[in-house]
């Protein structure tokens, strides 16, 4: 590598490790988020998003947080909290695990500092018995005609914002895993059905896995003061023919088999008919409104349910039945009625069918997102309820006989004054009753 | 049964805007006159608004038979309960007692909202949908009346740092007279501004992401991009910001009390300007 890029290199590696980098890619962020917000996305304002003139939505503005640019936002502040991470590390390693006591008076901190007197032994009797009581960890360290240390507490809250920022990271690559791999998609089913986990409508990825859904009960399920309790559905997981699993999920009560997740999102009311074809019967479950369709087998006949009165009691539904794209029939029936249609089968009503939508949704990255959201609540209780204090403290026995403590400032100068000045008191109060007991 | 507990409900209610209203005043009185009774009335009456706060919560859980954290107007409820719980802490364990004047209004203004804005049809305990019958909820709503409240009262430090600073000499010592002397010295203020955040962010954190492991139960996806989703990430952008130039750039004093000003409006954004004025999956509150 030649100088001239080397010294690229180290302009990069600068502009990286700076934390106003940072700072700018987060109020990037910020502010393309609050854009995000006032002009309709695709992904929650389809119809919104399409009224937004051609030439913001080819800029992307109508699905924002998918464009490559803010992805490359997010990569490059990944890069930037990577290379701060990495720079800071030893010098956090040191600090907490490898820590130097000062080698003269000049490395006290000087905002934060006092004076004590008194013989030498006791002073350094004194500051160990005050500081150890108060749960610091003391490094000392004894050269010819000084001694000194430095001690800590809470120095584990050195790492705090370390972690805070690395967690960051593994929050934004467990969100690119999930949108790399894993799919989503949704399907709505009647009692009774099976569906091949292929056949549901997928809006993003792919289907891999080779199981079946099958409905066993889907129910609305009300109160006694007939407020909604929930929706249920009662679904098995077929694998070659044979129930592998079974369960009974709800709205916030998801069910997940092999890392595919299924989630009560809808329900709909639904009918429960049998088509006689020439003797063969064929049990069918439509959904009302017309949300989905049976073609009669052989022919180009299509059966929809297009309204229903859902009394449990006395259920009646309206049929449709269209040859190719035009309706030739439409009758109403009730429990347990039959209707010839076209010559061609029987069909009758036998009753009701709770009819489930559900959202499935495979994301393999979800863990990798928990485990930074855990990382990163670890960072920051670290960072703000565990502050660690540093004190360091010299006796230059050449000089005179007294010990020149100093506290680190940190973030809290009154906070840290507070806890010095109570040690400093401490230990003056037990060089006193050493003197007075003398 | 239920009759009695809406008509305590109600009481409590107004008691609660009654005391809230009285303690502001009282606050502002004791800025002009140094009387200690006065202090000590204000301080008083922000507690037994506290306590009708309390109750109006209870009575409402026990009304609703859930925790009252489902509506707008609940949410409210609870928002003044953080706000006025964390100053009460913070009047105690500072002694600033000037804060509560520029606290104590907001809990008020809150209220007020509730009476101009909202019909009884919005604060009835009415029944919730299945996405909103989860631990996650309770969760997610504590943590942000804690958060929201802490950052009220680093709002109130921020408007006290910005009077009191104006008569700041360039060794930042106070020639302050009249009622703003009795201000603490402004590096307290600006300390204890960035102590409140400190204790806030993180629960702010923990807000979003149980909001986000709720909405992953509830509808699969732990980060939609919704309004309410995406300005809560802009608050605690916000927020990082002002943790980070306060490091960077040193940015204490007026600054970080302007930081700290304008990342409260973005909470008060947030929480009323999503709902009020742009639209989203947080329908509820």
């Amino acid at each position: 590598m030649n100088d001239q890029s080397e010294g690229v290199m180290e302009k990069v590696w600068n502009i990286f490790s700076s934390m106003k980098t940072g700072v700018f890619l987060l109020g990037v962020v910020a502010v393309v988020s609050g854009i995000g917000t006032l002009i309709p996305q695709e992904a929650l304002d389809p119809k919104g998003a399409q009224s937004v003139s051609a030439i913001w939505k080819t800029l992307g503005f109508t699905h924002l947080y998918a464009t490559i640019w803010f992805r490359l936002v997010l990569g490059l502040l990944c890069v930037n909290l990577i290379v701060c991470s990495v720079q800071r590390f030893s010098g956090i390693y040191r600090k907490t695990f490898k820590p130097n006591p000062p080698q003269s008076s000049k490395a006290i901190p000087q905002k934060i500092q006092a004076k004590i007197s008194g013989p030498e032994s006791e002073l350094r009797a004194a500051v160990m018995k005050v500081l150890t009581g108060k749960g610091y960890r003391l490094t000392t360290s004894e050269q010819e005609g000084r001694w000194s240390f430095i001690a800590q507490k809470r120095r584990w809250g050195n790492w705090g914002s370390l972690l805070t920022h690395l967690a960051f990271v593994v929050l934004i690559l467990g969100a690119l895993v999930g949108s790399m791999i894993g799919f989503k998609g949704y399907f709505m089913a009647g009692v009774g059905d099976t569906l091949p986990i292929k056949q549901i409508e997928v809006s993003k990825g792919n289907v891999n896995e080779n199981f079946s859904m099958k409905i066993n009960s889907a129910e609305d399920r009300k109160l006694a003061n007939g407020e909604r309790d929930n929706w249920y559905t009662d679904m098995s997981i077929i694998e070659s023919g044979k129930e592998v699993a079974r369960q009974t999920l709800s709205v916030n009560h998801p069910f997940t088999y092999q890392g595919v997740t299924f989630y009560q999102a809808n329900f709909a009311q639904g009918g429960k008919f049998t088509v006689d074809l020439k003797g063969q019967k064929i049990p069918v479950v439509l959904q009302d409104q017309g949300g989905n369709y049976f073609q009669v087998p052989g022919t180009d006949l299509y059966l929809f349910l297009s309204a229903m009165k859902a009394d449990p009691k006395a259920p009646v539904v309206l049929y449709q039945v269209y040859q190719g794209n035009s309706p030739i029939k439409m009758g109403q029936m009730s429990l347990g009625q039959a209707d010839n249609i076209d010559n061609t089968f029987t069909l009758t009503f036998d009753g009701m069918a709770g009819y489930t939508g559900l959202q499935v949704k495979k994301d393999p990255g979800v863990n990798v997102v928990w485990l930074g959201c855990a990382l990163l609540m670890l960072g920051l209780i670290l960072s703000f309820y565990w502050r660690p204090h540093t004190l360091s403290g010299i006796i230059e026995t050449k000089k005179e006989s007294s010990l020149l403590l100093g506290a680190v400032r940190g973030r809290l100068a009154v906070g840290t004054q507070e806890e010095f000045n109570q040690a400093v008191t401490d230990v003056e109060g037990l060089i006193t009753a050493g003197s007075a007991g003398s | 049964m239920n009759e009695t507990l809406n008509n305590i409900e109600v009481a409590m209610f107004y008691l609660m805007i009654i005391a809230y209203l009285l303690s502001t005043v009282m606050y502002w009185l004791t800025l002009v006159s140094k009387k200690v009774w006065l202090e000590h009335l204000a301080t008083g009456i922000t507690i037994l608004g506290l306590a009708g706060n309390t109750v109006a919560l209870i009575v409402r859980t026990i009304i609703a038979q859930r925790p009252p954290l489902s509506n707008g107007y609940e949410f409210i409820l609870t928002f003044c309960w953080g706000i006025v719980a964390v100053y009460l802490f913070a009047e105690f364990r500072y002694k600033i007692k000037a804060l509560g004047s520029f606290v104590m209004p907001l809990p008020f203004l809150l209220l007020t909202f509730i009476i101009m804005k909202m019909g009884p049809e919005e604060r009835v305990a009415s029944a919730i949908p299945p996405a909103l019958k989860s631990q996650w909820l309770t969760f997610h709503v504590i943590t942000a009346m804690l958060a929201y409240g802490a950052f009220a009262i680093s709002f109130g430090l921020g408007v006290m740092y910005l009077l009191k600073s104006r008569s700041d000499d360039e060794n930042g010592k106070s020639n302050a007279k009249g009622w703003i002397s009795r201000f603490p010295a402004s590096q307290i203020l600006d300390e204890l501004a960035y102590k409140i955040i400190g204790f806030a962010f993180p629960l702010l954190t923990l807000c979003i992401i149980t909001g986000a492991i709720w909405a992953n139960y509830a509808w699969g996806t732990y980060w939609s991009w919704d309004p309410k989703e995406t300005w809560s990430l802009i608050t605690w952008i916000i927020y990082a910001a002002y943790l980070h130039v306060r490091l960077m750039y040193g940015w204490k004093g007026k600054k970080a009390a302007w930081m700290e000003v304008f990342g409260f409006l973005a909470v008060l954004f947030t929480f009323f300007g999503v709902n009020y004025l742009l639209p989203g999956l947080h329908s509820y509150a």
